[in-house]
């Protein structure tokens, strides 16, 4: 918890003969992160070079490539196919022999059967399109070409066009241009033609056809449509095929994937003619487990050795080491940055309140339950890790939101039949009688600053654990100074003003007694910490000085928490007061058919304005709340940037050995 | 402004009013300062995360800075009104 899972770095030798052993048994433990070899001198690796791969990873690379063009033929994804049993090595390998090419034939000539039939309609479709200019044109086509004597032409003119030589014309007029067909003498045609050139002629060939244009075309359309009808009918034996067989090939897909990393494993390690050096980390919990493991899998003839850790100059990757809870929240940590290894993770920190500022903005039990439908609707059709664990976010967000709309006594902008048990937030729209109890907007916006003031202060002091935990030397002892002066300036700015102002729900200073030149202990309290702070913080950094006013935006920031939950009130309240107040009761009053239309009107602004506010509220509530963490929040204490923990090895989903 | 025949319900009314306006211009001015901030940093972060997608929360991050500004134009605006 608030740290990374502790890793220790492990070194495997052995000899060649014994790497298809080891590598399969550390891809089936799923525990070793490799760290790559690289041919750069390292002191000690004199004679190393990186590895070849282990037999069969070429016929593994082909297998893989046909597997993947029969699944883009039905695209099938491993995500969207949920196992139904896990099959085993043997089992797999007799399949991928007896199967496998009997379906991969099949679904080949399928696929080449349809484009084939695509490219005819696309034929058909292209004659249709030569055909269009001639559909005004009553004649057979079969008419317009083939004569000693006379020279069709046809094409396009922008405008009118006058021929001199002895001519037979017909213009069907278009909208930007339009298209003419002239018959003339064989012996004018080249004085035809120049003059048509001069009217900036295109031409269009007559087609190869027998028939007037309407009919052909007609034709056409009916060839094209019985290609659909055929396509169709190889599609639907192709989702047959998928549906019987998307199963095999998501399984082949993922054994000839992990035979492809075994086989190709070598390629990350150190090797020399006869032996082979394999550096990585492992969960320190893990270690013995897994050399144990090791040693089992070779009978004994393998080299494991625990090394030191170097945090200093090692990137140990980061494994989160967090409670089930809080595991969703770290999707929201990766989004910002993976912690490093040696940082303070504050995932759970995130986990625990991420739904419980989002519940404060949104507080309303109608939005809340809309929401978990919302997501438990998303929950059946979404699948894949990623879209999972951001569903258990929204579901927790939804979940605060309903209990904070129970304390508020909200629902969908209403009233619930109790009074708010924390403050209200019931804004006075459209209440005409008067003694409603109104919105306690002051306590809320303070309630908010003290969520702020707490915030930055736990960010400033775990900025202080940090620096410690990292730093060394002069620089760990001022960082960490530095730190503590921040909260020194925060809370001796807080003193000042309470010492000069009397603030509801903060502490009272301004009747402390007077110690000196007619200032308060208060004061003196404030100037004191204020001076102190701006030492350390300058002892560290002068620059950082000019930072100072960040404290006072990024604590009243915290006032967003009820600035944006107010807003979204606001226009439920005024939906609600559209909704009801203009259009449905005035139109109940008077069940004629304005009336009637009036409800009508009313109950859409409703629907429509909730719809419209709940997207609003969501959209407000997540971001708000993520971002009062990553810029208020995270600021003051993380960097990140750490390596992520990636195991050798696979999630299986329908494989096993 | 005030003149002789206006009645205390009159000032009253146009009290509530100038502080509406007050508050409207508190929303929509910290409204159009932060849009002209974003304008920029989003721009500039659309485009990193086009490069690479890793660039997705920091670009978050840059781009809603300046949305504090409109926050407190929203706290002075609800100050005002209610």
């Amino acid at each position: 918890m608030l740290a990374p899972k502790p890793m220790s770095r492990m070194l495997i030798v052995a000899s060649r003969d014994q790497a298809e052993p080891i590598i399969n048994e550390l891809y089936r433990e799923r525990l070793f992160h490799i760290e790559d070899y690289v041919e750069q001198g390292r002191e000690g690796y004199d004679g190393f070079k990186i590895g070849t791969p282990l037999s069969g990873a070429t016929e593994a690379s082909q297998e893989l490539v046909r597997v993947r063009a029969i699944e883009n033929i039905f695209s099938v994804r491993g995500e969207d196919v949920d196992a139904k049993q896990k099959l085993s090595a043997p089992a797999i390998r007799q399949k991928i022999e007896q199967d496998l090419p009997g379906i991969e034939k099949e679904v080949e000539e399928m696929a080449a059967a349809r484009s084939k039939l695509d490219t005819k309609a696309k034929e058909y479709e292209q004659k249709i399109a030569e055909l269009a200019p001639f559909k005004e044109i009553p004649v057979d086509l079969a008419l317009l070409r083939g004569y000693r004597h006379f020279s069709v032409l046809a094409g396009y003119v922008p405008r009118s066009v006058t021929i001199t030589v002895p001519h037979e014309i017909e213009i069907v007029k278009g909208k930007e241009r339009s298209f003419v067909l002239v018959v003339v003498a064989a012996q004018d045609r080249a004085q035809a033609e120049r003059e048509l050139q001069e009217a900036q002629f295109q031409t269009v060939t007559v087609p190869e056809e027998d028939g007037t244009a309407t009919v052909r075309t007609a034709h056409y359309t009916e060839q094209i449509a019985s290609l659909k009808k055929e396509i169709e009918a190889i599609n639907a034996k192709l989702a047959k095929i998928k549906e019987s067989h998307a199963d095999l090939l998501v399984t082949c897909e993922e054994a000839f994937r992990a035979e492809i990393e075994k086989t190709e494993a070598p390629l990350r390690f150190a090797t020399t003619s006869k032996v082979f050096v394999a550096e990585g980390w492992v969960p320190a919990d893990r270690t013995a487990a897994l050399s144990a493991a090791l040693d089992k899998a070779t009978g004994g003839r393998v080299f494991v050795s625990e090394q030191q850790v170097d945090t200093a100059h090692d990137t140990v990757p980061v494994e989160y080491n967090n409670p089930e809870f809080a595991k969703p929240a770290q999707l929201l940590m990766d989004v910002y940055s993976r912690p490093t290894y040696t940082e303070v993770d504050p995932t759970l920190v995130l986990a625990i309140m991420f739904p419980i500022f989002f519940g404060v903005i949104v507080g309303d039990v109608g939005y809340g339950l809309l929401m978990l439908v919302l997501c438990i609707v998303l929950w059946k059709f979404m699948k894949g890790d990623e879209t999972r664990q951001f569903l258990k976010i929204l579901r927790n967000a939804s979940i605060m939101s309903i209990i904070f709309g129970v304390l508020f006594s909200e629902f969908l902008g209403f009233e619930l039949p109790w009074n708010p048990i924390i403050y209200s937030r019931h804004l006075n729209i459209g209440v005409t009688e008067a003694g409603g109890h109104g919105a306690a907007i002051a306590e809320l916006l303070i309630v908010s600053v003290w969520v702020g003031i707490l915030y930055v202060t736990l960010g400033r002091v775990l900025g202080m654990v940090n620096h410690a935990k990292q730093d060394h030397g002069d620089h760990r002892i001022k960082a960490v100074l530095a730190n503590l002066g921040w909260i020194l300036v925060m809370w001796g700015i807080l003193f000042g003003i309470w010492s000069m102002f009397p603030i509801p729900l903060m502490p009272d200073m301004t009747a402390l007694p007077i110690v000196a030149v007619g200032l308060s202990v208060g004061i003196v309290l404030a100037i004191v910490c204020i001076v102190l702070g701006v030492i350390f913080i300058a002892r560290d950094a002068v620059l950082e000085i000019i930072e100072i006013p960040t404290i006072i935006s990024h604590v009243l920031s915290y006032t967003r928490l009820t600035a944006v939950g107010l807003s979204s009130v606001a226009i439920a309240m005024v939906i609600n007061y559209m909704a009801i107040g203009m259009f449905i009761n005035p139109g109940m009053k008077d069940l004629s058919i304005v009336g009637i239309v009036m409800i009508i009107v009313g109950v859409l602004i409703f629907l429509l304005g909730h719809a419209f506010n709940l997207a609003l509220g969501m959209l407000d509530g997540g971001l708000h709340s993520i971002r009062l963490h990553y810029v208020e929040f995270f600021t003051k204490f993380y960097k990140g940037g750490g390596k992520k923990y990636n195991p050798f090895g696979m999630k299986r989903k329908f494989t096993e050995d | 402004m005030a003149d002789a025949t206006m009645t205390l319900e009159m000032v009253q009314a146009s009290q509530v009013g100038m502080k509406a306006i007050g508050a409207g211009l508190a929303v929509g001015l910290t409204g159009v300062g932060t849009g002209v901030a974003e304008m920029g940093i989003g721009a500039a972060a659309v485009g990193a995360i086009a490069e690479n997608k890793d660039f997705f929360g920091l670009g978050l991050l840059f781009t809603v800075i300046p949305e504090t500004i409109v926050i407190f134009g929203l706290v002075i605006a609800l100050l005002l009104l209610f």
